[in-house]
C-alpha cells in the first residue's frame, strides 16, 4: 500500500518531542492568532516565517500549517464571546454565536464551534489526501464564467440570511459591493475613487472594515444607551452541547464540511465564502430554519466546520499544482521557496518526507486542537464575566490594536473608526451588517470573473457554458425562493387579518 | 605615580581609538531592509536570501521589514521619508518603475540613491505542455488562425508581462488577446486549465511544474541547466527581443555618508560574487547581472519612458 508507505515516512517525521511541539506551539500560536481581531490566519502564518527560516524544511512547513489549521478555530473564540470576528471567515460564526452568548449560553457555542472546527478539519484534511491530485485537476478547468456563477450563488445566499426585511440587507449588500469597487480596477489597472490618496489604492482593508462593522459598531451602541451601571451578564453556563445536541447537527457538521473543502479547492473562493455558503445551505435543509441568526447550534456549527474544512481545500492546489488558492497559500508558497523547495507534482516525487510529514501534521494538530480547546474553552468563557464598563472600553482598544496590527496603518485604524460608525447606523435602522462583508468578500470575484469571461468569449458564455449557466439557475432560484416564500406568507397573512396580528 | 600616568595614557588611547572607529564604522546599529510585500512574495525571499548570504561577510545585523501596499509605492515613500543615513535600504524591482510610472510619477528617481541591480529574470513566454499548441511556431499559427482572439493570460494590466507580450505581438506580427489575473499563480492556474493559449512570466515560474514549458526565451544566449532547451528570441527569427528581463535590486534614500555607502558596495561585490548567491540565482532560471549608481539608474529612465509609452497606449495613463 502505498499510502500507508507514505504516511509511515510522514508519521516518522512527526514522531518525537521536537516536531510535537511544534505542532502544539503552532496549535496555541495559531488559536490566539486568530482569536485575536486583525489578525487572519495569513497573517498568523506570515509572522512566524522569518523564524521557520532556521528550523529544517519539515519542521517549518509542518509549523506554519498547524498554524493555518488553528487560526482558523481561533476566531470563533472572540466572534462567539464578544461579536468580534477573529478571523474575517468568522464573521458568518458571530451571527449565531453571539446571540448564544447573550443567552447566557457561551459554553454552547464554544463548544459547537470547537468540535465542528475539529471535524471539519479533518474532512478537509482527509480529502486532500485522498484526493487532492484528481481534485486540483477539476477546480482548474473551472472557467472565469464558472467563478462568476459560483460568486453570484455566494452573493444570493443574502436572501437567506436576512431576517424580516430583504430590502435592507440588499442595501447592505450593494454597500459591500461599492466599498469593493475602490482601489486599482482588476481588469485594467487603473486606479478607482482613490482621490489621489496612497492608502486607497489597495481598496479598503478587509479585517479592520470587519471589526468595525461588527465589534466596533456594538461599541458606539453602547455608549448610545450606556446608562452609567455596568452591567454584568447575570448568567453565564458553561455547559458544552450535550451528544443528543452533536448528535443532531450530525448532518449538518458532515454537509458543510465537504462544501467547505470543494470551495476551498477554488483558487480565490476561501473560508470565507465557504462559511457563508454551507450556512446558508444548512439553513435551507434545517427543521428549525426560524432559529438561525437567534442563537442556532447549527448555525455556528456550519460556519466553523465549513471554515476549517477549507483549509485542507485550500492546500489542494498549493500542493497538488503549487498554484496558491488563498492568501495564506501565498504566504506558505514563500515558506516553501525560502527552502528552496517547490510545492507542485514534483514536490510529492523529490521529498515525500516533507507532504506526508504536513498531512500527518495536520492529523494530529487537529486533535491537539481539541484538547486544547476542550481546555481553553473555561478560560476563555470568563471573559464574558468582565463587567460592560470594562469590556466595551477593551474592545474598542482591541479594535485599534487589531487593525493596526494588519498593515501597521494609522489609516486602517482611521477606516475600522469609520466602518464602526457606519455599522452603528446600520444597526441602529435596522439593517444587517453581515451582507456588506458578503458584499466585500465577493465583489472582487463577481466583477473580475465576469469581465474576464466576456473578454474572453462575449456574453453568450453566461449560457454556452453549461456548468455556468446550471450555476446561475441555482444561484437564481436560490435567490428567489426565500422572496417568494415571504411574498406568500404575507399574502396569506394579509388575507386573514387577524392571524396576522397574532403572528406578528 | 608612574602607573597612575600609564593607566591614564592606556584610557585615554582607548577611549580615542573608539572614537575614531566609531566614526569611520558603519553600521554601529541594525540596518533596515524594507520589503514591498508582505512576508512570503518572492521578493521577500530574494530579500531574506540576500541577508543569510550577506551575513558572511558582515557582522552587521539585517531586519526585514515588510512595509506593503500600492505595488511598492508605499515601501518607496517610506524610504523617503526616512533619514538618509543608510539604515535604510529597500529590495526593488521593475515593477515599482511601473507603479511610479502609473501612480502619476509623484515619486522622482532621482531622490533615490540605485545602489545595486543585482539579478536579470529574462522576460518568458510559457505554455501547457499538454497542450496542442505549445512551441512558439504554433502559437504563431494559432494566433493568425483565431485572428485577435487567440488568449494570453498574465498578472495585472500595465505590468511588466503585459507589456512584454504587447511587444512580442508587434514583433511577431499577429493579434491576441490580454486576460490579467490578480496574481501569476492565478495566471498559471489559468493555463494549466487550458482558459488560456500562453501565459507570459520568467523561467522560474515553471520550475516544479512540469506541465509548464518555456517556449521562447527573452535573452541574448541560451539559459543553462534545466533551460538549456528553450530556445531564444532570435533563433526563432523575431529581432528586437533579445533583453527584456525583470531587474531585482536594492535601493536607498539618496544622500547616505561614505563610509555607508563604502559598506553597501563592498557588500553588495561580495554578495555577487558569493558561489552559492549564483546557484541560487541561477537555479531561478535568472542570470547574475551587475549594474550599480549611475548605470543602475539609467536603466531606471529608460523604463519609466518604456512604462509611460505601454500605459498610454491601453489607456491606463493619459
Amino acid at each position: 500500500m502505498d499510502l500507508i508507505e507514505s504516511f509511515s515516512i510522514g508519521f516518522s517525521v512527526i514522531l518525537g518531542w521536537k516536531p510535537l511541539l511544534i505542532i502544539v506551539t503552532g496549535v496555541v500560536f495559531g488559536i490566539l492568532a486568530g482569536a485575536m481581531p486583525g489578525l487572519s490566519p495569513s497573517t498568523a502564518v506570515a509572522l512566524l516565517v522569518p523564524f521557520s527560516y532556521t528550523m529544517s524544511p519539515a519542521l517549518a512547513l509542518i509549523l506554519l500549517t498547524s498554524i493555518y489549521i488553528a487560526s482558523n478555530y481561533g476566531g470563533s473564540i472572540t466572534a462567539v464571546l464578544i461579536n468580534t470576528p477573529g478571523t474575517p471567515s468568522a464573521a458568518v460564526t458571530a451571527m449565531d454565536g453571539y446571540p448564544l452568548t447573550q443567552q447566557g449560553k457561551a459554553g454552547k457555542g464554544l463548544g459547537t464551534a470547537l468540535v465542528a472546527s475539529t471535524i471539519g478539519g479533518a474532512v478537509g484534511v482527509l480529502i486532500l489526501i485522498l484526493f487532492a491530485v484528481p481534485l486540483a485537476r477539476v477546480a482548474l478547468k473551472f472557467s472565469p464564467a464558472d467563478y462568476f456563477a459560483l460568486a453570484l450563488f455566494g452573493l444570493a445566499t443574502v436572501a437567506s440570511m436576512s431576517r424580516g426585511n430583504v430590502l435592507k440587507s440588499m442595501v447592505a449588500i450593494l454597500f459591500g459591493l461599492l466599498i469593493k469597487t475602490i482601489g486599482i480596477d482588476p481588469i485594467s489597472g487603473v486606479s478607482r475613487f482613490t482621490f489621489g490618496n496612497d492608502m486607497l489604492y489597495d481598496g479598503f482593508t478587509l479585517i479592520p472594515a470587519l471589526i468595525g462593522l461588527f465589534a466596533v459598531s456594538v461599541v458606539f451602541s453602547k455608549f448610545e444607551t450606556w446608562t452609567g451601571v455596568g452591567r454584568v451578564m447575570d448568567k453565564i453556563d458553561n455547559k458544552l452541547p450535550s451528544l443528543e445536541e452533536f448528535l443532531k447537527i450530525k448532518f449538518t457538521i458532515l454537509r458543510s464540511s465537504i462544501i467547505g473543502t470543494v470551495i476551498g479547492i477554488f483558487p480565490g473562493a476561501g473560508a470565507t465564502i465557504a462559511a457563508f455558503i454551507s450556512y446558508d445551505m444548512s439553513k435551507r435543509a434545517s427543521k428549525e430554519p426560524e432559529k438561525f441568526g437567534h442563537g442556532s447550534l447549527e448555525g455556528v456549527a456550519a460556519a466553523e466546520s465549513a471554515n476549517s474544512s477549507s483549509v485542507g481545500g485550500a492546500l489542494v492546489p498549493l500542493l497538488a499544482l503549487g498554484i496558491p488558492g488563498s492568501a495564506t497559500d501565498a504566504v506558505l508558497l514563500g515558506a516553501f521557496m525560502l527552502h528552496d523547495l517547490v510545492p507542485g507534482p514534483m514536490l510529492f516525487q523529490n521529498n515525500p518526507e516533507i507532504v506526508y510529514g504536513i498531512f500527518s501534521a495536520l492529523i494530529v494538530a487537529n486533535i491537539v486542537m481539541l484538547f486544547l480547546g476542550l481546555y481553553g474553552n473555561r478560560l476563555f468563557i470568563r471573559v464574558v464575566s468582565v463587567p460592560e464598563s470594562v469590556m466595551y472600553p477593551l474592545i474598542l482598544a482591541i479594535a485599534i490594536i487589531g487593525s493596526f496590527a494588519v498593515n501597521g496603518s494609522m489609516f486602517d485604524v482611521a477606516a475600522c473608526i469609520g466602518f464602526g460608525v457606519v455599522g452603528w447606523f446600520f444597526k441602529r435602522y435596522g439593517y444587517p451588517v453581515a451582507p456588506v462583508v458578503l458584499g466585500i468578500v465577493l465583489g472582487k470575484m463577481v466583477e473580475e470573473n465576469f469581465r474576464r469571461a466576456v473578454m474572453m468569449d462575449g456574453y453568450g458564455v453566461f449560457y454556452r457554458d453549461k456548468l455556468a449557466f446550471i450555476v446561475l439557475l441555482i444561484a437564481f432560484f436560490s435567490f428567489v425562493w426565500p422572496l417568494y416564500k415571504a411574498w406568500r406568507y404575507h399574502r396569506q397573512a394579509a388575507a386573514a387579518p387577524g392571524e396576522n396580528e397574532a403572528k406578528i | 605615580m608612574k602607573k597612575g600616568c600609564i593607566a591614564l595614557l592606556v584610557t585615554l588611547v582607548v577611549i580615542v581609538g573608539s572614537f575614531s572607529t566609531a566614526i569611520a564604522k558603519f553600521p554601529t546599529k541594525p540596518i533596515k531592509l524594507i520589503v514591498y510585500t508582505k512576508p512570503g512574495g518572492a521578493i521577500d525571499v530574494f530579500a531574506r536570501k540576500f541577508t543569510t548570504i550577506a551575513a558572511k561577510y558582515t557582522d552587521a545585523t539585517f531586519v526585514v521589514v515588510n512595509k506593503s501596499g500600492a505595488g511598492g509605492i508605499v515601501a518607496i515613500k517610506y524610504i523617503l521619508s526616512e533619514k538618509a543615513d543608510g539604515y535604510q535600504f529597500a529590495a526593488v524591482t521593475r515593477s515599482n518603475v511601473g507603479k511610479i510610472v502609473s501612480s502619476g510619477n509623484e515619486i522622482n528617481v532621482e531622490d533615490l540613491d540605485w545602489m545595486a541591480m543585482m539579478v536579470s529574470d529574462p522576460e518568458a513566454i510559457i505554455t501547457n505542455r499538454t497542450s496542442p499548441i505549445n512551441t512558439w511556431e504554433q502559437i504563431v499559427a494559432d494566433a493568425k488562425e483565431k485572428g485577435g482572439d487567440q488568449i494570453w493570460v498574465g498578472p495585472a494590466a500595465g505590468g511588466n508581462d503585459h507589456i512584454m507580450a504587447m511587444k512580442t505581438w508587434n514583433a511577431a506580427g499577429i493579434k491576441a488577446k490580454w486576460i490579467p489575473y490578480a496574481s501569476g499563480g492565478k495566471a498559471m492556474a489559468a493555463l494549466l486549465g487550458g482558459h488560456g493559449v500562453v501565459y507570459v512570466g520568467n523561467p522560474q515560474d515553471v520550475i516544479g511544474r512540469p506541465d509548464l514549458k518555456v517556449a521562447v526565451i527573452s535573452n541574448s544566449e541560451r539559459l543553462g541547466g534545466d533551460f538549456a532547451d528553450v530556445p531564444t528570441f532570435k533563433e526563432v527569427g523575431i529581432e528586437g527581443l533579445d533583453n527584456e528581463i525583470l531587474w531585482r535590486g536594492f535601493m536607498a534614500k539618496k544622500g547616505m555618508p561614505e563610509e555607508a555607502k563604502a559598506f553597501y558596495h563592498d557588500l553588495f561585490d561580495k554578495v555577487n560574487n558569493d558561489a552559492e548567491w549564483q546557484e541560487y540565482v541561477q537555479r531561478g532560471g535568472a542570470v547574475p547581472l551587475f549594474d550599480k549608481e549611475d548605470k543602475f539608474l539609467a536603466t531606471v529612465k529608460n523604463d519609466q519612458i518604456e512604462f509611460a509609452e505601454a500605459l498610454k497606449k491601453i489607456g491606463a495613463i493619459k
